[in-house]
């Protein structure tokens, strides 16, 4: 194994690193003889790179990487930097002081200010470095102990020895903090830049897009995860324009891809059939079809209806944050339906939709986090090997879980409490040999706390508004979710039998290989019809709670039935956007 | 404005005869008056009290994004007499502004301040204690005032800081005053500072008596004005460090026939720091000054500007009417020109548009300080504080 560290762009443009050594020397509360904003003005990492002798490597991984190094430097890097001191000691000594103790001179402590310019060089460094890279998390450096072994310090004052001393002294004593303290929050800063879409977006607008373009064509071999869509179109087929696609940040925690047309096409077919209970799945090259259960997903359903002209079905889990509000905005719009807000949350729902969030990275070992993307295009080196002649997508129908400890997903998780809700999940995989994944999946996004609420239930109101018919005009295909809750009695009737039921289903045609369409369809149909049951006896329930609040049955009967109750004076998810 | 300890501190100086204007310390006392006045900042309020001649209590609660505050107390041997309450008090007792300069007082003989009881001697020193603290930081504040004989003076003053370097810090001052010149010797325990100062009075020795008892032209000629001269000198054991610095001022005395005006000259030769000021009280209402500072080693130069307005109430008219009928050979109850200030004003301006505005004065039984800094050049955040503290005392 070899690291390769690459010492030459480092000294190539120091301007950015110069201006965050300004803020971070600016940043503490300097010592009272600096009586001016310290201004780095030359920075030169030298051309010899320091030693590192790697000592202990604790873990590795494509993205990910920590270990300990012995770092020894004995480089020609330089440090110019300005400011302005006070040459009066009196003047500082009593700056520091409570006035009620101080002798107050008459001026004698009048100030000098002086211009002065450090230069710090022959730097001599050897210490025990600890590095942790994630791309997700930046570049932590750590120094064990105090690395600065000696420096020299040539200033303005050379030639009075008292002043050279004491600056010398001053100036370690400061470096030693900025190696220990600054230094480490600089270089984290300055790799979550590098990496990270949050600080990136931070950055200036111009900055922006420049990366953008820049990373857009100089990536050969195209990933999709990675690099904005090429042919990106919305939910409509309409061609994203440039500013759009850049709105769809490059981001490697959240990976994005959008659909080519054709394969939207395919999918609201595919989705299509899902509805019509159809045993027609289109062609869809690549693909796994998986069943998900569990609430997770409930959000970003909702999510992903409404906002579909942009990042169809791309998914930024960073904009929980804009999700919580808008749903909280909803409920405290809504109509106010007891029935709903009060049910608890362990309903469930028929997603299709969700479907189309795929593990594309399922399979990556170093991916933990789910991430629900359709990698339609395929990837170049990999194409030709994981063709496969025909397409053998099948679906599994799997026990839902539950759980709404904040974790992060674990396919070992037990289920802590099962739901009655079956989803389909369509994965599709670039090199994906077809594999009927079990998972009893606790996929639960850090925002799980705000499922627990009024506005949980909302938002679960929301992911239901794309409904069968809506979904085939105005929304992608996928959009079929439908709200299914019940009363607890109900719930733990019904959960013996449907957590029995979609065992069974899920224990016999699910080895990989071995499933076909038939039998994907006739989980999927199980499963559908476990739903309607479910939901039938839901809405009964639903009723028969009303009338046990003294609310007429009828009323709802009359406004279109109970079927529209629960729709009834909620504004379609898309306007509520 | 005072705070009322120093009020209290400022009244034992003056029932114990001690001079605060003739040191080196107070050379330029006018000048920084005028121009280095402090802007509240938030909201402070003071309630005090001057329970007993020799106790005082006094308690502050300020504001300025946290909630602090301060409790002290105050002892003092000698009982004062001055009136504290703020409903009645010499408004400019509290307010330092323009500052008339005395004759040199001659120093007190020492058997006069001796008392004897039944062939005992028994009297004592004056003494002042004093000691504050302030919450939530736990700084305590400690000051013991001596007056060792009638020309001296120790002063001792410590605060203790958790965070400071040593936990705090003691100053002992030891002030000789003889009248025509004054020294003093100090130390300070933080990194072992001693310092010594000088000032010298020329002109008439207020301790030899006129040999002539009769008011002859010379001697009213004589004190028309007082010059003096003076110097410090302070060197730090701990950090071998030191500082100089010289002063000269000349100030007219009341019986200057003109305005009064008093005009400094004070010199830092290591540093190269020149520093002249100048103020005028153009009028009973209005002191000017200005102060100009040079380095000539860095050729830094600055300008001050400052004024004080004080503010006179009128006198009521319900009352005039009567004043008028008096005939004028009777006595009028002349009120002094203290009681019947109301409200000064004090600004200052330097060359780089930063502005100071203060305006002290009472309302009712309050004594209050408004005041504002100001910042020309930053056009987004002009005002930089502002401030007012309410003082009640009884």
């Amino acid at each position: 194994m070899a690291f390769n560290f690459n010492w030459s762009p480092l000294i190539a443009d120091t301007s950015r690193a110069r201006d965050m050594l300004t803020a971070a020397l600016n940043k503490s509360p300097k010592p009272p003889i600096i009586v001016d904003d310290i201004i780095v003005n030359e920075l030169n990492l030298g051309s010899t790179p320091p030693e590192l002798e790697i000592l202990e490597i604790g873990d590795l991984a494509e993205d990910r990487f920590r270990g300990i190094f012995k770092m020894s430097y004995t480089g020609d890097a330089f440090l110019t930097l300005k400011t302005k001191v006070q040459a009066n000691p009196l003047n500082t000594y009593l700056s520091a002081k409570p006035d009620f103790a101080s002798p107050q001179p008459l001026a004698a402590a009048s100030g000098l200010t002086i211009p002065l310019q450090i230069t710090l060089s022959d730097i001599k460094l050897s210490g025990f470095v600890i590095l942790v890279f994630s791309k997700q998390k930046g570049l932590t450096l750590v120094f064990r102990n105090d690395p600065l072994e000696s420096l020299k310090v040539s200033s303005t004052f050379d030639s009075i020895p008292f002043v050279r001393d004491y600056l010398q002294k001053e100036i370690e004593g400061q470096l030693r903090v900025l190696f220990m303290e600054d230094l480490p929050a600089i270089i984290h800063r300055l790799s979550l830049r590098l990496w990270s879409p949050e600080f990136q977006e931070l950055e200036l607008e111009k900055e922006e897009e420049e990366r953008l373009d820049s990373s857009r064509y100089t990536t050969v071999p195209v990933d999709p995860l990675t690099t904005p869509p090429q042919d990106a179109v919305d939910a409509f087929g309409n061609p994203l324009d440039e500013s759009q696609i850049s709105d769809l940040s490059l981001d490697p925690t959240e990976v994005h891809a959008s659909f080519s047309q054709k394969n939207i096409l395919r999918l609201a077919a595919l989705s299509g059939s899902n509805h019509t209970l159809s045993l027609f799945t289109p062609g869809i090259r690549d693909a796994v079809f998986r069943a998900w259960t569990g609430p997770s997903e409930r959000l970003e359903a909702g999510i992903n209806t409404p906002p579909l002209t942009l990042s169809s079905l791309s998914r930024i889990q960073s904009s929980f944050g804009s999700i919580k509000s808008h749903a909280s905005s909803v409920a405290s719009d809504g109509t106010g339906n007891e029935t709903v807000s009060s049910r608890p949350s362990l309903s469930s729902y028929n997603s299709v939709t969700a479907g189309l969030n795929l593990g594309a990275n399922r399979g990556r070992p170093t991916r933990r986090r789910k991430k629900r993307v359709v990698n339609l295009r395929k990837d170049r080196t990999e194409a030709e090997s994981s063709e496969l002649p025909t397409p053998a997508p099948s679906a599994s129908v799997s026990e839902a879980t539950e759980s709404v400890l904040p974790e992060e997903e674990d396919l070992d998780t037990p289920p802590k409490s099962p739901t009655r809700g079956t989803r389909f999940e369509l994965d599709i995989r670039e090199s994906a040999p077809v594999s009927n994944e079990i998972l009893p999946s606790v996929e639960i996004p850090t925002s799980t706390p705000i499922l627990s609420g009024p506005p949980k239930s909302k938002s679960r109101k929301e992911t239901s508004r794309p409904s069968v018919e809506k979904s085939y005009t105005s929304r992608p295909p996928l959009a079929h979710t439908r709200l299914q809750a019940t009363s607890p009695l109900l719930r733990s009737l019904s959960f013996d039998r449907i957590s029995s039921l979609s065992a069974s289903s899920s224990k016999g045609p699910l080895s990989p290989n071995s499933c076909s369409e038939s039998t994907s369809g006739g989980i999927l149909e199980q499963a559908w019809m476990q739903k309607m049951a479910m939901e039938i006896a839901r809405k009964v329930q639903h009723e028969k709670d009303r009338v046990a609040r003294g609310e007429s049955p009828r009323k709802a009967a009359a406004t279109g039935g109970m079927w529209e109750s629960d729709e009834v004076g909620e504004a379609p998810p898309a306007y509520v956007a | 404005m005072l705070d009322f300890m120093d009020h209290v501190q400022q009244a034992f100086y003056e029932a114990s005869h001690w001079n605060l204007d003739n040191s080196y310390g107070s050379l330029n006392a006018t000048a920084r008056a005028l121009l280095d006045f402090q802007t509240p900042r938030g909201l402070r309020l003071q309630i005090s009290s001057l329970a007993a001649p020799n106790f005082a209590t006094s308690y502050t609660l300020g504001s300025v994004g946290v909630v602090d505050g301060s409790v002290s107390y105050l002892y003092s041997s000698l009982p004062l007499t001055r009136s504290f309450r703020s409903s009645d008090l010499h408004l400019n007792h509290v307010i330092r502004g323009y500052r008339h300069l005395l004759d040199l007082r001659r120093p007190d003989e020492k058997w006069w301040w001796e008392v004897w009881h039944g062939g005992r001697r028994i009297d004592r020193r004056d003494t002042l204690l004093y000691g504050r603290i302030y919450l939530p930081q736990s700084t305590l504040e400690a000051l013991y005032l001596r007056r060792l004989s009638p020309t001296r003076q120790l002063k001792i003053s410590a605060v203790s800081d958790s965070s400071m370097n040593h936990g705090g810090t003691i100053l002992a001052l030891l002030q000789n005053d003889y009248g025509k010149y004054s020294t003093e010797y100090m130390y300070s325990t933080d990194s072992a500072l001693m310092g010594i100062r000088g000032l010298y009075n020329f002109g008439v020795d207020p301790r030899v008596k006129p040999s002539k008892p009769s008011n002859s032209p010379d001697i009213t000629e004589q004190n028309n004005g007082r010059f003096s001269a003076g110097a410090e000198l302070y060197y730090g054991l701990l950090n071998k460090s030191g500082g100089i610095s010289t002063g000269l001022r000349f100030t007219t005395l009341p019986n200057h026939t003109g305005f009064p005006y008093t005009m400094t000259l004070t010199m830092n030769p290591l540093m190269g720091n020149l520093s002249s000021t100048y103020a005028v009280k153009a009028g009973q209402n209005l002191a000017l000054c200005s102060r100009f500072d040079f380095n000539f080693y860095s050729y830094e130069s600055e300008l001050q500007l400052g004024c004080e307005l004080w503010r006179r109430r009128n006198s009521s008219a319900d009352v005039e009417w009567t004043r008028k009928k008096l005939r004028p050979d009777w006595e009028r109850a002349n009120v002094t020109s203290d009681d019947d200030v109301s409200g000064v004003l004090k600004a200052h301006v330097d060359q780089n548009c930063r502005i100071g505005l203060l305006w002290e004065g009472r309302i009712k039984e309050l004594l209050f300080s408004l005041g504002t800094s100001l910042d020309l050049k930053k056009r987004e955040q002009i005002f930089r504080a502002v401030g007012i503290e309410l003082q009640y005392s009884s």
